[in-house]
């Protein structure tokens, strides 16, 4: 016979976007304006946009684009990735950032990730070679990656870094913001990020001019003017709808980074004595916007069921690094290849951390996980 | 006299649609369900069903629906594929941009594809051809699939602008192995922003185009393949589901005022017609005319806009300058590129502004 268990089951949702939008209709305003324009592709809300969030990243410039994919992809182009280049990243990172690599032409390059799930510098450091082109550390869920020793080695070899900032709107260590050291930066607007729009979008910062200038030209058609083409190019705009939403939303955006930090501390503080589950370093200085609140837990997989029977919609990021995916059979790795990532995967767990959870709603899964384990 | 005509007239499709749209909108955001999902699920069945074809995948936009047919179709480098050079840009950038040749064939006067062309234009590296239904004309599919058969060629149709037309009662979309849609804002069924489709009955096909769309994950945790980010948004299939009904009057307005415009500039200008057996679907209405520049700025003038797709041939473009392309290579598409003037021919055109058009053209030209 089961045990009684003392938490009664309650819904905590991982995605929030039906709560997000409760006051919706200043955002339809701004809808029906745009729609009765016809200002749809590379408008002004677009232009908006980017200025916004280039400041907001302490960046010198930012170019909308179709996706955080693609932000990633078109930073890589941009800098000359092509066939025969290799680009370093982080295995434990999601599938869009090999994606971007190998969609470019290039040859994907793992690295073991540390403690922190970022990507290990000294490793990093070891895997270049004559062939490496460019340097794709991820600041993974929210963590930024060890931004001064990264770029010292990137320097150091005179290599581009394209930061993966997917998932990481307004991390920083010390002063220096994802998306404000790198050559280029991509970040997602996907609607499950901590600044979102209604659909696919992303976004590049750089500090370079010539960069900016060529992106422009990348994503829409290569061209100059509507009748001159510079060269073959894609079509990946972010559209001006959701640069509509985009722009109303980043007025929240310090308010939902706190509220996601917030969230985390009272976590932590709660859940950090337990001994069945390791913490990842939080060094001070560095700030972690936690798009995702994570950890490692023993018994990973009973923690996962236990807290979905009690309505705690938890997920893992992800059970299985990319090395390990079907799709990376050709680049020749194996299980043993990044153990520190593999191990995580095995143990690793995500809770809701968003800015629409309540105070009960934290006090659950702090509940249920000290249930679990007895504590 | 002051008349305005549009080119593009946004604000009378909002006010003709705005009691649908903006509910829809609504309620799509009310479901919290922003990327795939039940909306594109439904816009993809309704849309193969148009097209006449078992599946449509719903994507990101026109350059990447053609981007991704030739990677899913393994088209690399070495690769030849044949189109026209007087279409949209994107038609060989697409090509170029998979790593593989994009290579020109002549059009016939009516501004498709010449199939004799396109043959000569085969060498041993030709993997496939794509015939461009530009303007909404489909091209002569009957010669074109016959230089396919006898050359073991795959045949793409790029009907980006040809949703709604039809060659021997046979939509656009189901005359090839697959065929590439774009819903951009200025297309006869049109997103409010990028969106595009691919269309194939191709079963494996279409397994593999809805990996390669959605970074070749195959469920959350697994990755099959490396692919891209190329997704119709939920939002605007929102609004393609709420357009799509539509579609039909659309394209009747359009042929409507095509019509008018052939018997009211009759002698005057060369005016597009259907081939026997077609009906086109006039997302442009272009004409051949002599002084060309010269009759634009009379029109705009007199408060009509119009457009020309496209000035410059993409031949003569500078990315295709570097395949070695130069001035007398297409005869029939430079000499047109001169000559043509796309007219305002939306769907919301009155008798009035449609009457106002002849008349200044045939000021214009002293009728």
């Amino acid at each position: 016979m089961k045990p009684h268990s003392a938490v009664t089951p309650r819904k905590v949702k991982y995605s929030y976007l039906d709560k997000q939008f409760a006051e919706i209709d200043p955002i339809l305003e701004d809808i029906r304006a745009l729609v009765k324009s016809g200002d749809f592709t590379l408008g002004e809300p677009v232009r908006r946009f980017e200025e916004s969030f280039a400041k907001l990243i302490g960046a010198e410039h930012a170019v909308g684009v179709g996706s955080g994919t693609d932000a990633l992809f078109l930073s890589l182009k941009a800098l000359g990735v092509g066939p025969g280049d290799e680009v370093i990243t982080a295995a434990n990172t999601f599938v869009a950032t090999a994606g971007a690599i190998e969609t470019a032409g290039a040859r994907i390059v793992f690295v073991d990730c540390n403690e922190k799930f970022v990507i290990d510098p000294a490793l990093m450091e070891k895997a270049i070679t004559k062939k490496t082109r460019a340097l794709l550390p991820v600041h993974w869920g929210g963590q930024p990656f060890d931004i001064d020793a990264v770029m010292q080695a990137a320097q150091k070899h005179g290599l581009p870094v394209v930061e993966d900032a997917c998932q990481s709107i307004g991390a920083a260590v010390g002063k220096r913001k994802a998306g404000s050291v790198g050559a280029a930066a991509g970040f997602s607007l996907h609607p499950l990020k901590n600044l979102n729009v209604w659909g696919d979008g992303g976004i590049i910062t750089t500090n370079s001019a010539q960069t900016r200038d060529k992106l422009r030209l990348l994503r829409n058609h290569g061209m100059s003017s509507r009748d001159e083409y510079s060269f073959y190019a894609y079509n990946s705009r972010l559209d001006s709808l959701q640069a509509v939403v985009g722009n109303r939303l980043i007025k929240d955006f310090e308010w939902i980074t706190q509220t996601r930090i917030d969230n985390a501390h009272k976590l932590d503080a709660a859940l950090n004595g337990i001994k069945q589950l390791r913490f990842p370093p939080r060094p001070a200085g560095e700030r972690h916007v936690y798009h995702l609140y994570q950890f490692l837990a023993e018994d990973r997989d009973g923690l996962l069921k236990f807290l979905k029977g009690k309505g705690v919609d938890a997920k893992v990021h992800y059970p299985r690094p990319l090395h390990l995916q079907p799709a990376s059979q050709p680049l020749g790795y194996k299980a043993g290849d990044f153990p520190v990532a593999e191990a995580q995967a095995k143990t690793t767990i995500t809770l809701p951390v968003h800015q629409h959870l309540s105070g009960e709603d934290v006090d659950h899964m702090i509940a249920c996980i000290k249930e679990f384990y007895g504590a | 006299m002051a008349r305005k005509v549009l080119y593009v007239d946004f604000s009378a499709q909002y006010a003709a649609q705005r009691k649908t749209l903006l509910p829809a909108i609504d309620r799509a955001l009310a479901r919290g369900e922003h990327v795939l999902g039940v909306e594109l699920d439904s816009f993809e069945k309704r849309f193969a069903r148009l097209c006449g074809v078992k599946h449509a995948i719903g994507v990101a936009n026109g350059t990447d629906a053609l981007m991704l047919v030739l990677r899913a179709l393994g088209v690399g480098p070495g690769d030849e594929i044949v189109t026209a050079p007087n279409s949209f840009v994107a038609s060989a950038a697409a090509i170029a941009l998979v790593g593989a040749t994009p290579v020109f064939a002549d059009v016939l006067p009516d501004q498709t594809i010449d199939a004799r062309a396109l043959e000569k234009a085969i060498t041993p590296r030709t993997r496939a051809v794509i015939p461009v239904h530009l303007t909404g004309k489909i091209c002569d599919m009957k010669a074109i699939s016959a230089v396919a058969r006898r050359r073991g060629l795959i045949i793409i149709e790029d009907a980006a602008q040809a949703v709604g037309a039809l060659y021997h009662g046979r939509p656009a979309g189901s005359l090839g192995r697959a065929a590439c849609f774009s819903f951009h804002p200025l297309k006869n069924l049109n997103a409010a922003g990028d969106a595009g489709a691919i269309v194939t009955s191709d079963d494996a096909l279409a397994v593999k185009l809805r990996l390669l769309r959605n970074h070749g994950l195959k469920s959350r945790d697994e990755v099959m393949f490396w692919g891209h980010n190329s997704r119709l948004d939920t939002l605007q299939a929102s609004i393609l589901n709420r357009r799509l009904p539509s579609l039909a009057k659309v394209t009747r307005a359009r042929r409507r005022t095509a019509d008018l415009y052939r018997k009211g500039l009759a002698g005057i200008v060369e005016c597009p017609r259907d081939a026997a057996g077609c009906r086109d679907a006039y997302h442009l209405f272009v004409i051949q005319c002599d002084r060309r520049d010269e009759l634009q700025r009379f029109l705009k003038a007199n408060g009509v806009s119009t457009a020309v797709h496209y000035p410059t041939p993409i031949h003569l473009q500078a990315p295709a300058r570097k395949l070695g392309y130069k001035k007398g290579d297409f005869p029939e598409t430079e000499r047109q590129s001169a000559r043509i003037l796309s007219l305002p021919v939306h769907q919301y055109l009155t008798r009035a502004q449609i009457g106002h058009v002849i008349g200044a053209i045939q000021r214009f030209y002293g009728r």
